[in-house]
């Protein structure tokens, strides 16, 4: 291979990378909040608020039974909107932003359900406040779940990520269809979906490891 | 020190509504071990939750410490349940704490400096045995150890009062008797008012002052433990009695019919029970040299109440049918518990 094909991977890499780290983050801090929504104004939780609870639950339930290429394209102008154009990495963040928020609630909301009510009932006769009882109970005791699915997330976000270079916004998923499909290049093919499962495996063995080591259960 | 007033609590349910307290009174002494006993679904859980209001009465008022809990404001209960430790059947510790941290919890909520919270921490640790576990998690500890911890937190805020929901429930009877023994050794260093709730009577024998037998939603009795138990009132409350201690009818008199009137010819059968200083007195003797009568003991039997002697005997009198009723008259007359079994043909008994 080329040392022109290398600096090619490399950068496409590069732009996966960045592409799904910065939505990843994003959708986290939209995502973290709203699966606490959820959870917490759900029916006999702390904070219970049904017409709430209902509205978001449609809200994230609406994005989520989007499919991914679909909602791309049917965002473009907000797209435009907010990162000036519609094609390139950064544009594409957009879009994968916008797709894994709802993820990452649903993953939290699920995740601080699984909290045992016993233990937050206790936070509460020692009189802890709704607040104290997300950051110092809910939160905590979760968080090894939390982490799991994040890694899910995220893997999810590497596959979206790849979709989204079929639409111009680079990375590797953008590369194997210019030189892998479009000019036959069976090798950049066959290294770039070997680079995406690396990258997989990767995320999958990090998450573990702190679900774990953060797991006292 | 708890003052329950008329409390009512009723769920909405999806075929009408369950009524789970009917109308409950409660008066609770500051210092005191309170036990409240009842089956499964008697409203047990329900009745403890409203004192600290983590169930909401429908009806009702909840006075602690002077307090109405019931008409304050969420932020001044929050306040107001810092006073009111509580321990559970399932522990629930943080799982994600160390024992020193969950211990600390409390405190740290109160905005405590990691100082001060030490300071609170390490006695109470000691307290409960604890101090070499201090760095576990929940998850490396036993049973009883997981409610050492439990008792620890509870305690964490020097409340006026301990909530007990079925503490000992999921414990086996050596830890049970351990974690008993911490609670009446708090009580008595803390002067600590203790509301227990329980299904099992040995555990209302081993350290309650008081008693209530809750069934349905209401209290059917109430009363000192020793009365409770040597004279029990309510059926509910005898059947409770009876799994610890022995209050059926000996075997050998199992296949008799008896009856409730003198009849002539007939034996009557009495079950006794002497308290403290009575279980002292010779008083069958003297019943033997004043009236004419042979008594015959089927069943005995001598326990504890909380370091009060109290035993039971079942006897069988024989004699003229005016010598028994003068004899049962004599006993009456003492300190002692009477239950008349019946009266049972002598024909049918060979003996007198
Ligand atoms: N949140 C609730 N919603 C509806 N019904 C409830 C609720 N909590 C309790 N009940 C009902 O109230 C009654 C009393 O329940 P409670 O939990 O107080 O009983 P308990 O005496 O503690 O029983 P156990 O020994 O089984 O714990 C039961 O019939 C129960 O089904
Ligand atoms: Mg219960």
């Amino acid at each position: 291979m080329s040392q022109d094909m290398l600096v090619l991977l490399a950068e496409s890499l590069w732009e996966t990378i960045y592409m799904v780290s910065v939505s990843a983050f994003i959708a986290s801090i939209i995502g973290l909040p709203m699966g606490i929504i959820l959870t917490t104004t759900a029916k006999g939780h702390i904070l219970e608020q049904p017409w709430i609870n209902k509205v978001l639950g449609a809200v994230v339930n609406a994005t989520r039974s989007t499919p991914f290429i679909i909602l791309m394209v049917a965002i473009i102008p907000l797209t435009r909107l907010i990162a000036g154009t519609s094609i390139g990495t950064n544009a594409a963040i957009v879009p994968l932003t916008i797709a894994a928020a709802p993820f990452i609630a649903r993953i939290v909301e699920s995740s601080l359900k699984e909290v045992d009510t016993g233990v937050v009932e206790a936070a509460q006769a020692m009189g802890a406040s709704p607040l104290q009882i997300i950051t110092k109970v809910l939160l905590p005791e979760a968080l090894p779940s939390i982490i799991l699915g994040l890694t899910l997330a995220i893997i999810s976000l590497i596959g979206f990520s790849a979709m989204a270079g079929a639409i111009g916004g680079g990375g590797l998923g953008d590369l194997a269809i210019r030189y892998g499909y479009q000019r036959f290049r069976a090798d950049i093919m066959l290294i770039t979906v070997i680079i995406l499962i690396v990258q997989v495996q990767v995320v999958q063995s990090c998450g573990d490891y702190f679900s774990r080591k953060l797991n006292k259960k | 020190m708890i003052d329950l007033q008329n409390i009512h609590k009723i769920y909405p349910t999806t075929n009408g509504s369950l009524v789970a307290l009917n109308g409950i009174n409660l008066r609770i002494k500051r210092g005191e071990i309170f036990g409240v006993i009842g089956k499964s679904g008697a409203g047990k859980s329900t009745l403890i939750r409203c004192i600290n209001m983590l169930e909401r009465p429908t009806e009702g008022t909840v006075v602690v410490d002077n307090e109405d809990i019931t008409a304050m404001p969420e932020k001044e209960l929050r306040q107001a349940r810092k006073k009111i430790g509580m321990i559970f059947q399932h522990f629930n510790l943080l799982s994600s704490r160390t024992v020193y941290d969950n211990v600390a919890f409390p405190l740290e909520l109160q905005g405590m400096s990691p100082a001060q919270i030490k300071d609170t921490v390490m006695p109470l640790l000691e307290l409960v045995g604890l101090e070499t576990k201090k760095d576990q998690f929940p998850s490396q500890l036993s049973g009883g150890q997981k409610q050492r911890v439990g008792i620890a937190r509870a305690l964490a805020n020097k409340p006026k009062v301990l909530l007990c929901d079925e503490a000992t429930s999921a414990l086996d009877p050596q830890t049970t008797k351990s974690i008993l023994s911490l609670l009446k050794s708090i009580n008595t260093k803390f002067q600590l008012t203790i509301v227990l709730i329980t299904h099992e009577m040995h555990v209302i024998k081993e350290i309650c002052d008081q008693v209530a037998v809750i069934e349905g939603g209401e209290i059917v009795e109430q009363g000192s433990i020793l009365q409770t138990f040597t004279k029990p009132q309510s059926n509910t409350t005898r059947e409770f009695v009876s799994t610890i201690m022995n209050h059926d009818i000996p075997a050998v008199l199992a296949e008799h019919d008896f009856s409730k009137q003198p009849q002539p010819d007939s034996n009557l059968i009495l079950r006794l029970s002497f308290i403290g200083h009575s279980a002292e007195e010779p008083i069958i003797a003297s019943m033997i040299r004043h009236f004419n009568v042979v008594p015959n003991i089927l069943f005995g039997n001598i326990d504890q109440i909380q370091n009060t002697p109290y035993g039971t005997l079942v006897i069988e009198l024989a004699g003229e049918q005016q010598s028994i009723q003068n004899a049962l008259n004599y006993l009456r007359s003492k300190e002692l518990g009477i239950e008349v079994i019946g009266y049972v043909s002598r024909h049918a008994r060979a003996i007198g």
